[in-house]
């Protein structure tokens, strides 16, 4: 991903620096969970989430859980910046965003901490990338908020975007296979 | 507000994931790392100095040295009273001797008429050679770790076992291919073997000669009597630990000398046949994936202490 190209005899960019900082960081936060996946020798244990045939089915719920409040953040965000947007819809948008990602932490943790950055089948490595790039792009969006006043218009819907679709892979590549492979249940 | 709420939530996400992380953390300590690189790539037997051992001849041990001219190398293996030597001149001149243990004497002899006596003092043992190419020399040899591999069944065939040995210190893995498998450790002091695993599993066995014959119990309820035998490449403990679609997966293999290998995954909780294992270099599929299973070493950690 680049910045906007900046002509030079323009006034000094406003938006270079946050945005940069924040795209920086989500890369970086990328990098960092996925050299600790590859790196850290996985411990195949993890704590159980009680209520669960299996910690691979808690995982599964909780990811899928989390991709509903994603489809609700869908529809809030695009609406979101319009004049016309309904009362109240921001904080819906908000809270709908940090249930979803507080419901997918406790399956990062076990995905990194019990298992690691895994290659061994195209689905897993898919997996494994689009849970470096969710994070990381997470990362800048938030910080990219922090600043939103001052940033391009575009920023915050593309890497909206890009958490959303990042999440609906996760999901399609564990959860859906999952539920396809071994049934629906607890 | 609209300023701080993002790096609340991106705070809050940190603060959680650390909590999670934490808890994993020190609910996995219990049960320590996993078996952590058990792996040497083993020939049955290698040689490394020991420290100051017993006074008297060690029930299981193997002394390596040579003639005091340098001309002739000198192997004496020691199992319970049992003896047995190798001297070897280079150029095919090689004899082999069988013999017994007395205390800390060792005397042994070859069908062609070599004699070789010698005395086990601490961890050296000093003696003579005669009738060896017509000639009589002293010799001294030290002793080393051994580490080897003893491979064999219970009783009835039901369970396969391989028992690998570093020293004083013992590994075992024993299976029924299907649905039984066990995990052992523990230690060999002089000719007893004494080895325990989780949910009540135990292997006790004596060294005698070249074998090893004793109890095994894969879990409480089940014990059953086996033999195995001093057993050399590829017979061996084999072990990987994977993720097969986010399950925990361990796998055992108890491979024998003539490269029959019986196993078993535990894939999360179910148990099922292990796949096949490529013993030359340990590969093996699993669930499309492919894996490589590392032979464990009598010193490695397989039970969760």
């Amino acid at each position: 991903m680049t910045t906007q190209p900046v002509t030079v005899r323009q006034a000094p960019d406003q938006y270079a620096k946050p945005l940069l900082i924040a795209l920086l960081s989500g890369c970086a936060v990328a990098l960092v969970l996925g050299l600790y996946g590859g790196l850290h020798h996985p411990t195949h244990y993890a704590l159980d989430i009680a209520g669960f045939s299996s910690p691979l089915y808690a995982k599964a719920w909780l990811t899928t859980a989390a991709v509903v409040f994603a489809v609700v953040q869908l529809g809030t965000g695009i609406r979101i910046s319009r004049p016309d947007a309904p009362h109240g819809i921001a904080t819906v948008h908000r809270w709908s965003g940090r249930i979803a990602i507080l419901l997918t932490v406790p399956v990062i943790i076990h995905c990194l901490y019990a298992l690691g950055f895994q290659t061994y089948s195209i689905r897993v490595l898919i997996h494994s990338v689009l849970g470096c790039i969710f994070y990381g792009a997470f990362v800048a969006k938030m910080l990219s908020l922090v600043n939103r006043e001052t940033m391009p218009k575009w920023v915050i819907p593309v890497l909206g975007g890009v958490v959303f679709v990042s999440l609906a892979g996760l999901w399609a590549t564990s959860a859906l296979w999952l539920f396809t492979t071994k049934g629906v249940h607890g | 507000m609209s300023r701080q709420g993002p790096l609340l939530t991106l705070g809050s996400v940190v603060i959680v994931a650390g909590l999670f992380l934490y808890g994993n953390a020190v609910a996995a300590k219990p049960g320590g790392p996993p078996a952590a690189a058990a792996t040497t790539p083993t020939p049955t037997a290698t040689a490394t100095s020991l420290p100051a051992g017993a006074t008297s001849a060690p029930a299981h041990a193997l002394f390596a040295g040579r003639s005091s001219g340098d001309q002739v190398t000198v192997a004496i293996a020691i199992n319970g009273k049992k003896a047995a030597a190798d001297l070897n001149a280079g150029l095919a001149s090689e004899v082999s001797l069988q013999g017994s243990v007395s205390g800390d004497l060792v005397s042994l002899t070859s069908s062609s008429g070599t004699r070789l006596t010698g005395s086990v003092s601490g961890p050296d043992m000093f003696g003579t050679v005669s009738g060896f190419l017509g000639q009589s020399f002293p010799f001294s040899a030290a002793q080393a770790i051994v580490q080897a591999v003893y491979a064999g069944r219970s009783s009835n065939g039901e369970l396969t076992l391989a028992v690998s040995t570093d020293g004083n210190q013992a590994v075992a893995y024993v299976c029924n291919g299907h649905t039984i498998e066990a995990w052992l450790q523990g230690s060999v002091k002089g000719n007893q073997v004494n080895l325990t695993g989780s949910k009540g599993a135990s292997l006790t066995g004596s060294l005698t000669g070249l074998a090893m014959f004793g109890m095994v119990t894969p879990n409480t309820g089940l014990s059953l009597p086996f033999s195995a035998e001093l057993s050399p490449h590829p017979a061996g403990v084999f072990q990987a630990r994977v993720a097969i679609n986010g399950l925990a997966t361990r796998i055992g293999w108890a491979v024998l000398p003539d490269g029959t290998q019986v196993g078993v995954a535990v894939i999360g909780s179910t148990r099922q046949p292990a796949p096949l294992l490529d013993l030359s270099d340990g590969a093996f599929t699993l669930d499309g994936g492919s894996f490589t299973a590392a032979q464990v070493a009598g010193n490695a950690t397989v039970v969760s202490p």
